[in-house]
């Protein structure tokens, strides 16, 4: 029943995480109607640049954060108006956005080899090992803030979609764009600054998963898959859906440690994918645009 | 009743197949509507191609460039089949490593326990690449992104999966083969046959009435099903076909190299290589993807084994330049030249003359 319990927490642990990772591809999808492919290699550069600041300057990670939320909005924003502004718009565009973002995605992992070689890298902190003990089980200290970070980052998404002006263009501009022009909304700006909002949030779920996990450049690619998991259970774009969904991912891969041998746990993400797609396109709490 | 959308299918189809808009106009007489399978301009510089290419061994070609057309023969195959199913039906996959992958191990398990020949040995590969690509059926009701992204999971699954399998793979340390010389030599026409058979099909496939539905589904998946084409059985159907190319590609390599290892073979930048292959060759043209094949080769083994660390970066930027500027790719680039040189701007009149 120890056993149990600590698989419970652990779950609700890396659901803070996961959660984290999912809002920027959701936010972006939900909006945009663009899958952001190169959405883990923005994670991955989060964590680099978490990182950097904390390995050559002493940077505490987590007070790190908003030097990555600053650095990754740029670099969204710079991704929005170079590249992502000149894609087709519709359903035209879907092959040609996967394809522009997967190469954005290739040329991140790239830069991130060149400059940190491709070795395993990971943040640790002189706290990184301490431990508290709730429920009766060993609660790791990182994880425990990670995932408090992840529900004030999900109340903070929250506020700003339902309480600000800005929050408001963007629901409106993912209902409909075309309404949006008439009264008097910059489309285009909303666009801008919903991809910048959502590459921001990345890079900061970077720096989360550094401090939990360790990474390389060529990390990302579970990353994106299990955001896209956590954004298609969620019913795209609902916060508490999102976190719900990333309740059910933690759980899953937790949990699947009893059933399966160890090295197929890795593919309990795409598992879980393949059967969220067939069975429930719509999300486990329905097909809800951001509400 | 949806029959409206009838019309708008079959000439969306039609004007991406660039045929003859529809309702097509009455002509002469009752000659046929459909244009020929395949049409002469096309069979006899391809034939000729061919017979050139077959016999060049025969000359004196160093082992080096052998080696290399014998590898531009493979990939041509599997960039070939990629496109029907990213180009034909525009279900974009990250994943066909896995079909490589499969159909390579089998071929080489056969190759070892069953002691077939190898030629058996490559189609058992390949049938069962293209049944493990029909396991796919569940995934190909998804569309667009959340195909590509469910593809991005079977390959890197299937590695992971062959890789720990290691009664099967061999593991990291991989198999090696029993492959000889003279057997390795010959593999150059059998490459080439298959790369000429998949650019035929690729062409027959593109101006067949299969090939006209999956452009119609590529289209509107809706509208297609409204004129009674079943998405379902159709990118089941080319996807198996897809699957089973790509696995047969997966068999000739491995005995190419008489060596076949699970993290090499299923690895994420093979499923790349295919899309790129594609993309820069010409994504959706009957045989831009030889193109890309053949270039994607060159510039594999001539600029980036001087420059290994900027492989995936170089690859990035052309994906992200071709998207950008010329998403038709070479072909793309081809067609502007023919239509510049076919169109001569119109010639200003002298001074002189004007005068």
């Amino acid at each position: 029943m120890a056993r149990f319990a600590d698989l419970v927490v652990s779950a609700v642990l890396l659901a803070g995480l996961y959660a984290t990772m999912a809002y920027g591809l959701g936010l972006i999808y939900g909006v945009l109607r663009v899958v952001n492919l190169a959405h883990g290699g923005v994670i991955m550069a989060g964590a680099y640049v978490g990182w950097v600041l904390f390995d050559r300057l002493g940077v505490d990670p987590y007070l790190a954060i908003p030097v990555v939320l600053v650095a990754s909005f740029a670099l969204g924003v710079a991704m929005y108006h170079v590249l992502v502004r000149r894609l087709p718009r519709g359903a035209a565009g879907g092959p040609a956005s996967l394809l522009l973002l997967f190469g954005v995605w290739l040329v991140l992992r790239n830069i991130a080899y060149l400059v940190f070689s491709g070795n395993d890298r990971a943040i640790q902190t002189s706290y990184s090992s301490r431990s508290l003990a709730i429920l009766g089980t060993h609660v790791s200290l990182t994880r425990l803030v990670v995932l408090a970070i992840g529900l004030v980052l999900a109340i903070g998404l929250h506020l700003l979609l339902r309480r600000t002006l800005l929050g408001r263009a963007i629901r409106a501009v993912a209902q409909n764009a075309d309404s949006c022009t008439l009264v008097g909304i910059d489309v285009e700006r909303i666009y801008l600054l919903t991809f910048g909002i959502g590459t921001a949030l990345a890079g900061v779920a970077g720096v989360l998963f550094a401090t939990i996990f360790s990474f390389n450049p060529a990390s990302g690619a579970s990353e994106l898959l299990k955001s896209f998991v956590v954004v298609v259970l969620g019913g795209l774009g609902s916060m508490s859906g999102v976190v719900l969904a990333a309740l059910v991912v933690a759980a899953a891969e937790v949990f699947a440690v009893l059933i399966l041998p160890s090295y197929l746990t890795t593919a309990v993400g795409f598992l879980l994918l393949v059967l969220v797609l067939v069975l429930r396109p719509g999300g486990l709490f329905g097909h809800r645009v951001l509400a | 009743m949806t029959a409206p959308h009838i019309p708008r299918a079959i000439a969306r189809a039609d004007e991406d197949a660039g045929r003859r808009p529809w309702p097509p106009k009455p002509g002469p007489g009752p000659g046929r509507i459909a244009p020929p399978l395949v049409p002469r301009a096309i069979a006899r510089p391809f034939l000729a191609a061919c017979a050139i290419l077959a016999a060049l061994p025969l000359l004196d070609l160093s082992l080096y460039t052998h080696n290399l057309l014998t590898r531009a023969y493979i990939l041509i195959a599997g960039a070939l089949a990629w496109n029907w199913m990213g180009g034909l039906v525009g279900q974009v996959s990250f994943g066909h490593a896995a079909m490589f992958g499969v159909g390579g191990f089998v071929a080489a398990r056969m190759m070892l326990d069953v002691h077939l020949s190898p030629e058996l040995c490559w189609i058992a590969g390949a049938i069962v690449a293209g049944v493990f690509a029909l396991g796919a059926h569940p995934l190909l009701r998804l569309r667009g992104p959340y195909f590509s992204i469910a593809t991005i999971g079977v390959g890197e699954a299937s590695r992971v999966v062959f890789t720990y399998w290691e009664r099967f793979t061999g593991g990291a340390t991989g198999l090696s083969l029993p492959i000889d010389a003279d057997f390795q030599y010959q593999l150059y026409w059998w490459a080439l046959g298959l790369a000429a058979a998949v650019a035929a099909a690729s062409v027959v496939i593109r101006r067949s009435s299969f090939g006209l539905k999956l452009l119609a589904i590529k289209a509107d998946v809706d509208a297609a099903a409204d004129v009674g084409i079943s998405a379902t059985l159709y990118q089941d159907l080319i996807f198996a076909l897809s699957g089973a190319v790509v696995g047969l590609c997966g068999a000739m390599s491995a005995s190419y190299n008489s060596f076949i290892e699970p993290n090499d073979t299923f690895a994420f930048e093979r499923s790349i290589g295919f899309v790129l292959m594609a993309v820069i060759g010409g994504i959706g043209t009957s045989l831009g993807p030889a193109l890309g094949a053949a270039v994607f080769v060159l510039v594999d083994t001539q600029l980036l084994a001087s420059y290994p660390k900027l492989h995936l970066g170089i690859y990035g930027v052309l994906l992200i330049a071709i998207v950008l500027f010329e998403p038709l790719g070479l072909t793309g680039i081809g067609r502007r030249l023919m239509r510049r040189v076919r169109r001569p701007a119109p010639p200003v009149a002298s001074p002189a003359e004007r005068a």
